[in-house]
């Protein structure tokens, strides 16, 4: 736990919270340029309104599932597909939920509720690091002063990003090409997720499955891959546990 | 309207997977179900990362696949070092390029 000086009183611990939240929260953002610039970039080169394009970052919050969203509005999809698609992508973010519950669970509902509109893939990371810290991430003020200036940073920054994007992606030169920084930056997501063999299984027979599923309708690989990576992990999780039970037994 | 529509529905409905667990101490995921969500992120993600890792111009080829796959296992090896985001995507990207422009300068590409 961090020495607390006695000087500061708890108004000054929670605005350098929140002082180090926007900073986790802006930095964050700085590794999500070049994904930000080519999402944008893709999404300007559809027929969709760069309108559109832009609005999607404040409300969906989430590159990936924009992006997929903007392709298949792109491509004629009706808004059942578009959003049965988002919420597959988006799944994820139940664990997200489930998983800081416990650190949340003392603030207000309207405030946890007002936690879940910026709970996105870097703010999970940033939150979990934070709390998951001996102190807990300190009292409740100071951590809901970090939450909120952590989330509200990304959000924003990650808006302007994906805004620079869609206005300006097209003036990017073709010697610098950023097509690999969307899936590189999922690489990176991905991995500090895989916690077993059974989260391995689970990605790469997502994967695989998802490649081998490109040729049907956009968006309904994802969901191929997804729906046949969670049964492929699903699966290797049960036998690793039904083996540890014996295991067990045996000793 | 209709492309609105479909934004606005995909912002609520992702919305719900952030706030469910969030509402009230009493919705909790069922046993039965919490033990696979730590899989989901790994399904849905790999989904994503290994066609565009494969196929990064929509098409699997030696002069695509190749570097882009390079590019991957460096951004995973300097993910792996330092535990930094960022420096995997800038170490991982910046060899892209460099591949891309060897193979660009040889005619390969």
């Amino acid at each position: 736990m961090t020495a607390v000086d006695p000087l500061l009183t708890d108004a000054d611990r929670a605005r350098a919270a929140a002082r180090a939240g926007i900073r986790d929260g802006l930095m964050v953002m700085l590794a999500y340029i070049p994904f930000g610039l080519a999402m944008g970039a893709a999404m300007a080169s559809t027929n969709v309104s760069p309108f559109i394009s832009i609005l999607s970052s404040p409300v969906i919050v989430a590159g990936a599932s924009q992006l997929a969203a903007i392709q298949l509005l792109n491509a004629g999809a009706s808004v059942a597909l578009v959003v049965v698609t988002v919420a597959v992508i988006n799944a994820r973010h139940l664990l997200y939920s489930a998983a800081l519950e416990p650190h949340l669970a003392t603030w207000s509902r309207g405030t946890r509720m007002a936690a879940a509109f910026v709970l996105s893939d870097p703010m999970y990371a940033m939150a979990a690091a934070r709390f998951g810290r001996a102190d807990g991430g300190g009292p409740e003020p100071e951590k809901r002063a970090y939450y909120f200036g952590a989330g509200i940073s990304a959000s924003v920054g990650w808006s302007v990003l994906t805004a620079v994007g869609v206005l300006a992606g097209g003036l990017i030169p073709h010697w610098v090409p950023l097509e690999l920084a969307i899936p590189l930056t999922f690489l990176l997501l991905t991995l500090p997720l895989i916690k077993n063999s059974a989260g391995l299984v689970a990605a790469g027979v997502g994967g695989f499955a998802a490649l081998a599923a490109s040729s049907l309708p956009l968006g309904v690989d994802i969901l191929v891959g997804a729906a046949t990576g969670l049964l492929a992990g699903g699966i290797v999780l049960n036998f690793t546990e039904r083996r540890q039970k014996q295991e067990m037994a045996d000793v | 309207m209709f492309e609105i529509l479909a934004i606005f529905l995909s912002g609520v409905v992702t919305y719900l997977t952030r706030v469910i667990f969030l509402v009230s101490k009493k919705v909790r995921p069922p046993a039965r179900v919490a033990k696979y969500l730590p899989l989901v992120g790994p399904a849905v993600l790999g989904a994503i990362v290994v066609p565009g890792l494969m196929a990064p111009r929509g098409e699997i080829s030696l002069v695509e696949t190749v570097p882009a796959l390079v590019a991957g296992v460096v951004a995973w090896l300097f993910w792996r070092w330092t535990r930094q985001t960022a420096i995997g995507l800038i170490g991982g990207l910046v060899l892209w390029w460099g591949i891309v422009f060897v193979l660009t300068v040889t005619g390969l590409r």
